[in-house]
């Protein structure tokens, strides 16, 4: 599995906890109070229980069936029934490799994060889900008007839309469900933001009425 | 192969609500059956017609659909004078039975799922105690039980130490004991009877049998309700589904002693069903 674009860091606050997918790999995502971002295979080692339904300590997520804590390492670092226990390291979560780059959270399940290059200056624009397959979200791209003209495809994932230009990541969630992480220019508006914004919504949407219709 | 053993144990699959309403359809060990009749002849029959054994007791229709049922467990507390049998309807959950049976015995979540009644931070220390399988009547058994609780029931008034004490009647029939606030020399009594309706699905009918002659019926059943509700958010979230009997799956730790007894136990019986074993 190459590495996969999990959604924007800003809208990850620090001691917030997120569930994610990578290629059938259920993971929690979360952020310390410290800004780090750390990606785990979704399960206690404990009970099994879903991590990310946890919650943040300071810098560990703690398990919300029994509090056990885990450090950003993965190791377990302290467990409520026993506080005056030292957890023994075979304690720990599966810890996959994470990296931050054009303010999008990159995960790989599979050796380190590499992030795919990003075609120019950019910032975010935003994440959404749509359920459609690839080649359908490429087609409401390239189809859906924005502000009266239509859309250019650049190159895969790039599109120009008026004076702007738009890339869209992808994350393949499973046969017809798609993670998306959009970017736009680094020198966009709020305005054009906004506009582009609901640009997004109405593809999402035509892709998942195309899919119906299909 | 999983369903052999559980088929000769009996099940919980109505109660008087249940029968009063009419024939309740229903879903045991993935068979379908409808549960009818009255407390005195209760009835039970699968699609085709074909009668199971069903008899009214501990507030509810037991049945068993094996051709060779062990016998029915006996909780003695039920017929002690001054008790009030509370049932405590049902409670669907997509989980294992026999981690719905787990949770029951466990007492190191409270102050975590059931933050501010059944445990708070920092009161989070479980103290040494004491777990076995008891081969001379087939049970587990988890004793010297002691845990701090803000409101340990309905009948509380203020916080302190309950003392607990779990019997595992059968794979799917857990009894607990605690401390009961108005009658410091008694105990409470609480079980979850586990109706399986698949491996992954259940229906959880806790009953209780109780030293509390103040509380309204609707105030104590509520209580019960909003506890089991906290534990199906746990329950409905673990991976994998099915309960692992491989202790290299799961990793515990001295808090876990009643957890480790229970699947220890259920392994050497060959009851499987909802279990995750090392060859399946
Ligand atoms: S399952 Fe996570 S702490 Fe117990
Ligand atoms: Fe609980």
């Amino acid at each position: 599995m190459q590495t996969a674009p999990l959604g924007l860091l800003r809208d990850l606050d620090p001691k917030r906890v997120m569930r994610a997918q990578v290629g059938g790999q259920d993971l929690v995502v979360w952020r310390a109070s410290n800004g780090d971002v750390s990606a785990w295979d979704n399960r206690c080692p404990h009970r099994g229980m879903a991590l990310s339904h946890g919650f943040v300590r300071g810098n560990d997520l703690a398990c919300l069936y029994h509090g056990w804590h885990y450090g950003s390492t993965g190791a377990c670092s302290y467990i409520p029934a026993h506080p005056d226990l030292d957890p023994p390291e075979t304690i720990k979560t599966a810890v996959f490799s994470v990296a931050i780059a054009d303010g999008v959270i990159w995960v790989s399940t599979k050796g380190v994060a590499q992030p795919a290059p990003v075609p120019m200056a950019s910032q975010p624009l935003r994440c959404f889900h749509v359920q459609a397959r690839s080649d359908g979200l490429a087609h409401a791209c390239r189809t859906v008007a924005f502000e009266g003209g239509a859309p250019e495809q650049i190159e895969p994932g790039l599109y120009r839309l008026g004076a702007r230009r738009v890339f869209v990541l992808e994350n393949p969630l499973d046969e017809d469900r798609i993670q998306v992480t959009a970017l736009v220019d680094a020198d966009a508006t709020p305005n054009d933001c906004a506009a582009l914004s609901r640009w997004c919504d109405a593809v999402r949407r035509l892709a998942q009425t195309e899919k119906v219709a299909a | 192969m999983s369903r052999e053993y559980a088929l000769n144990d009996w099940y919980a699959v109505g109660d008087a609500q249940t029968l009063a309403r009419g024939p309740r359809r229903t879903v045991l060990l993935e068979q379908e059956v409808i549960v009818s009749g009255t407390t005195d002849h209760p009835k039970v029959v699968d699609a085709e017609g074909a009668a199971y054994p069903a008899t009214f007791k501990y507030g509810h229709v037991w049945t068993s659909l094996g051709d060779a049922p062990r016998p029915l467990f006996n909780i003695p507390e039920a017929d002690e004078p001054g008790r009030r049998l509370v049932p405590c309807g049902v409670v669907r959950v997509k989980c294992s039975p026999l981690r719905a049976v787990e949770n029951f015995l466990d007492i190191a979540h409270f102050p975590f799922v059931h933050t501010g009644i059944l445990g708070s931070e920092p009161h989070t220390e479980v103290a040494p105690y004491k777990a076995e399988i008891r081969d001379d009547v087939d049970e587990v058994w988890a004793t010297k039980i002691s845990f701090y609780q803000p409101q340990a029931a309905k009948s509380a008034e203020a916080g302190g130490d309950t003392q607990y004490l779990y019997r595992v009647a059968a794979p799917t029939t857990a009894v607990l004991y605690k401390t009961c606030p108005p009658k410091p020399e008694a105990m409470d009594v609480i079980a979850i009877f586990v109706q399986p309706r698949t491996e992954t699905e259940c229906d959880v009918w806790p009953w209780m049998a109780l030293y509390d002659e103040t509380s309204e019926y609707a105030g104590l059943v509520q209580f019960q309700q909003e506890i089991f509700l906290q534990d199906r958010s746990i329950l409905e979230n673990q991976r994998p589904v099915k309960l692992p009997l491989d202790p290299k799956m799961e990793i515990p730790t001295r808090a876990d002693l009643t957890s480790i007894a229970y699947r220890r136990w259920l392994k050497s019986k060959g009851a499987f069903y909802g279990a995750m074993t090392e060859d399946a």
